[in-house]
């Protein structure tokens, strides 16, 4: 049977073969080759998902962030750090008194990534843009009535009526971004440069969308002809890792040089010494909807009730590991100058009257997909505790799209849903508008409140004092409704290569930091 | 032969349409709103129905399945919701990674499934300490193989690298195959080629582990059924050695039903090939597939189920065709 043997033999050395080759060829990724261990002048780092695409006027998702905000800039930007709003493109801005017509005065010496120079007129065709592409971004400029070039510096906007979140909208991550005529003259086509723009940019950002290659990185390449400070890294490679455990690894290896979000919390205080956790506020925040429309939930009773079991400081604790904090009001922190405070306080026994007083015990609770596995936990703290008060609870998770279909039909929907959500800008009405407003895209159940409707009609022009005032009873009469629950603000968590410096973030740009400000150890 | 041929064309057709109707019903089903999804949740109503009305959603579900089926067979796979490409652009994007995984993983399952399953025939201490590592390995999830590998042979050893088709530094090359162990050599560029195969080694065997097993257990127990028959034992008393009586004689005999098995593993390999482009951030059809679910894409998800259950048959297809050859008998069923 020696031939038996020789052929076990033979198929051991086939194997071992692979092992040899793995060393031949280019130094590769098997080793430490990021900017912090190997080259410097590269920065990686790895995205979950492709983005949707890197169309300013299209894109508005969260990952991708990083792209939009790196290759365009609007007129205006939040500093790093807070919801103050500085120049951008824009040296200044001023509005008229009747806070009809913005007045915006452009940066000289900007140039787009073909070279063309940054002009009145461009801004102008860049928003007319935006309004013909008419995608979800396009909302925040539909109050225009006009757009004014009286020279090459100098746009005026008229608007249809006084909009006080306009100036927040122009700092907005996914705010109008101005793009150059290489791309919407030259490129233009019949639909408004969207082919072109699927996989180039012609913006005035720091850096250039060198390479879009879906499904595996997108390049962004330092632009020489940039305004401002030059970016200290010539490269940044954003990879499509979909798996974090996977990313966790490179991360450990060398690999890549920071994870900006979705690293799981429980792992934060065990990582290797060649990594640092940097947390920041920001405005993402866990919510809990709750179905108004159908038993049980649509007895306001029974919603009391259900306000005594939740423990946020437990929820918040135990999923989150210190990276959120428990909610204290209806709004974002800071985006209102004083808010009415939530009252959720644990109580067994009124937490016991809910299902009680419900004609059904049997609930569902859904909570969104995210990769860091934090909702999936905080769904099974709550689902303890809602047993524990007498509810029969099944969990189950949903991806965005279905629950963007709840609408269509709420008796068959969940009657609780965990998600997490950020507003578009740092200002109470980008935020109550979407999620309390009755046709809001974030009000998933539909919950229906005509005097709040009114309300934040009447706050979206008033001047400023009245408008807080009414934002304030706005979110009064969302906490008295116990149609959603506050659980916690998500901080932006972001883990890194302790080499990598210069770290700047804006808390309404989530999953963000400035790449431009970047640097390996200073340099 | 013709008659082979024109029923796996026909069950062609059938598996596609079966396909094209379960993903039609499961999208009915489903309570999503792409169109929501598409145009972002600060969308107006109007532009929420504009869009709803653009895709067709706003049909009744009769219309909305004759307008399906009517595009497919049209060939039309409409634009992706979130790429916004046309379907079938971006499955010639993703397509030739999976391809590439595909056939190298198929290969490795080949060739180790032969040699373990020879293995497994020879018996001895060997073979029966491999029982065991089968047994063991074939209860292992893919997900789990493939991060233990990452953490071995890239965490520990930094041998091979974790993601990815090909390092971060190399420009894809243009073609012509896209299939890039191929197109490097075709560009004569062996940094090209070197960096493709590190990275495909990791991906591969473990997409290639859990059919090697079922193969070769088919083969040891099947080679071992034949080498009873009387044909072997005339074989073997006119003198033959052992080997030439089992590569001979015994081997294309015994073929048969571990070429049934490798048909049905590679459909197993499909569907391990989505959790596979996950761990190993594989940019393939199961990572376009997944990104895909997550937005509700359903033009995506259609294009991609009928390309995979095409690919499914048409392997099934070869491989019955295979069968033919190693019996000839089977021809004239």
């Amino acid at each position: 049977m020696n031939h038996w043997r020789r052929i076990a033999v033979l198929t051991t050395l086939l194997a071992a073969i692979a092992v040899p080759i793995a060393g031949c060829g280019s130094s590769g990724t098997t080793a430490a080759t990021s900017a912090t261990g190997g080259s410097a002048d590269t920065l990686r780092i790895p995205y979950l998902g492709d983005m949707s695409v890197p169309d300013p006027d299209i894109f508005y998702d969260i990952e991708g962030n990083s792209v939009i905000l790196s290759s365009y800039e609007g007129l205006v930007k939040y500093a790093p750090g807070s919801s103050q709003i500085v120049g951008a493109l824009a040296t200044s801005w001023t509005v008229s008194p009747d806070r009809l017509t913005y007045t915006f005065h452009l940066r000289p010496g900007v140039h787009f990534h073909d070279g063309s120079a940054l002009t009145a007129q461009a801004v102008k065709a860049s928003f007319e843009r935006r309004l013909a592409v008419n995608q979800a971004p396009a909302y925040m400029l539909k109050p225009i009535a006009s757009m004014q070039t009286p020279d090459a510096l100098t746009l005026v906007v008229r608007l249809k009526h006084p909009v006080n979140p306009f100036i927040d909208y122009m700092a907005s991550s996914w705010g109008p971004k101005i793009i150059g005529p290489g791309a919407l003259v030259t490129h233009g086509g019949s639909d408004h440069a969207q082919k072109y723009l699927q996989t180039h940019d012609d913006g005035t950002g720091p850096y250039e969308l060198t390479a879009f290659e879906r499904g595996r990185q997108y390049v962004l390449t330092r632009f020489g002809g940039y305004w401002g400070a030059k970016p200290k890294f010539r490269q940044v490679l954003l990879k499509i890792t979909p798996d974090i455990g996977t990313q966790e690894l490179e991360l450990k290896n060398g690999g890549v040089d920071a994870i900006l979000h979705s690293f799981p919390a429980s792992e934060l205080s065990s990582l290797p010494s060649n990594l640092r956790v940097d947390e920041y506020s920001s405005y993402l925040r866990l919510l809990l909807y709750v179905n108004t429309n159908k038993p049980p939930f649509n007895n306001p009773a029974v919603r009391k009730a259900l306000a005594s079991s939740i423990d946020m400081t437990q929820l918040v604790n135990e999923a989150y590991s210190g990276t959120a904090t428990p909610s204290t009001g209806p709004y974002p922190p800071g985006l209102l100058p004083s808010q009415p405070a939530l009252n959720y306080t644990p109580n067994a026994a009124l937490a016991a009257a809910g299902p009680k007083a419900a004609s059904t015990k049997s609930i569902t609770l859904a909570y969104t997909a995210d990769e860091s596995g934090v909702q999936r936990r905080v769904g099974e703290l709550l689902q303890a505790r809602l047993q524990t008060a007498g509810w029969q609870v099944t969990v189950k998770e949903v991806q965005l799209p279905q629950v963007y279909g709840y609408i269509t039909n709420l008796k068959s929907a969940p009657d609780l849903l965990l998600i997490t959500n950020t507003p578009d800008a740092a200002h109470p009405d980008t935020w109550a508008r979407i999620l309390f407003y009755t046709t809001g895209g974030l009000n998933f159940f539909g919950f229906h409140d005509a005097t709040l409707d009114k309300q934040l009609d009447q706050a979206l022009g008033a001047p400023t004092a009245k408008a807080t005032a009414l934002y304030q009873q706005v979110g009064q009469r969302v906490i008295d409704s116990n149609s959603i629950f506050f659980l916690g603000d998500v901080k932006n968590v972001f883990v890194m290569n302790k080499k990598l410096t210069g770290v700047q973030q804006v808390p309404a740009y989530p999953w963000t930091v400035d790449l431009a400000a970047l640097s390996s150890g200073g340099k | 032969m013709t008659t082979l041929i024109a029923r796996r064309l026909v069950a062609l057709v059938a598996v596609l349409f079966g396909l094209a109707v379960i993903v039609f019903v499961l999208q009915a089903v489903i309570p999503a709103d792409p169109a929501r999804a598409m145009v972002g949740a600060s969308a107006s109503p109007q532009v929420v129905a504009a869009k709803r009305h653009q895709l067709g959603y706003d049909k009744p579900l009769p219309q909305r399945f004759v307008d399906f089926m009517g595009r497919l067979a049209r060939g039309d796979l409409q634009d992706s919701l979130r790429t916004r490409n046309p379907v079938a652009t971006d499955l010639g994007t993703f397509a030739p990674a999976t391809l590439e995984l595909a056939l190298v993983a198929a290969a490795i399952a080949g060739a180790i499934g032969i040699a373990l399953g020879l293995t497994l025939v020879a018996g001895g201490r060997a073979a029966r300490w491999l029982r065991i590592v089968l047994i063991g390995g074939a209860s292992v999830p893919t997900f789990l193989t493939g991060l233990l590998a990452i953490l071995l042979f890239y965490s520990t050893l930094h041998l091979l690298p974790a993601s990815g088709r090909l390092d971060d530094t190399l420009a894809m090359p243009d073609g012509p195959t896209k299939l890039l162990l191929i197109d490097s050599i075709l560009h004569g560029d062996p940094n090209l080629f070197f960096s493709a195969l590190k990275h495909i080694i990791m991906p591969a065997f473990t997409l290639a582990l859990l059919p090697a097993l079922a193969i070769a257990r088919t083969l040891a127990t099947s080679t071992q059924q034949v080498m009873r028959e009387d044909y072997v034992r005339t074989a073997r008393s006119k003198g033959l050695r052992e080997r030439t009586v089992l590569l001979r004689h015994a081997l294309r005999n015994a073929a048969g039903p571990a070429l049934t098995m490798s048909g049905l593993q590679f459909g197993l390999l499909l569907g391990g090939i989505v959790v596979i482009e996950q761990v190993f951030a594989w940019p393939g059809l199961g990572l376009y597939l997944d990104q895909s679910i997550a937005y509700a894409d359903f033009p995506a998800i259609t294009g991609t189920t009928l390309l995979l259950g095409g690919a499914y048959v048409i392997v099934n297809f070869l491989v019955d065709l295979a069968q033919a050859w190693a019996d000839p008998r089977i021809r004239t069923v």
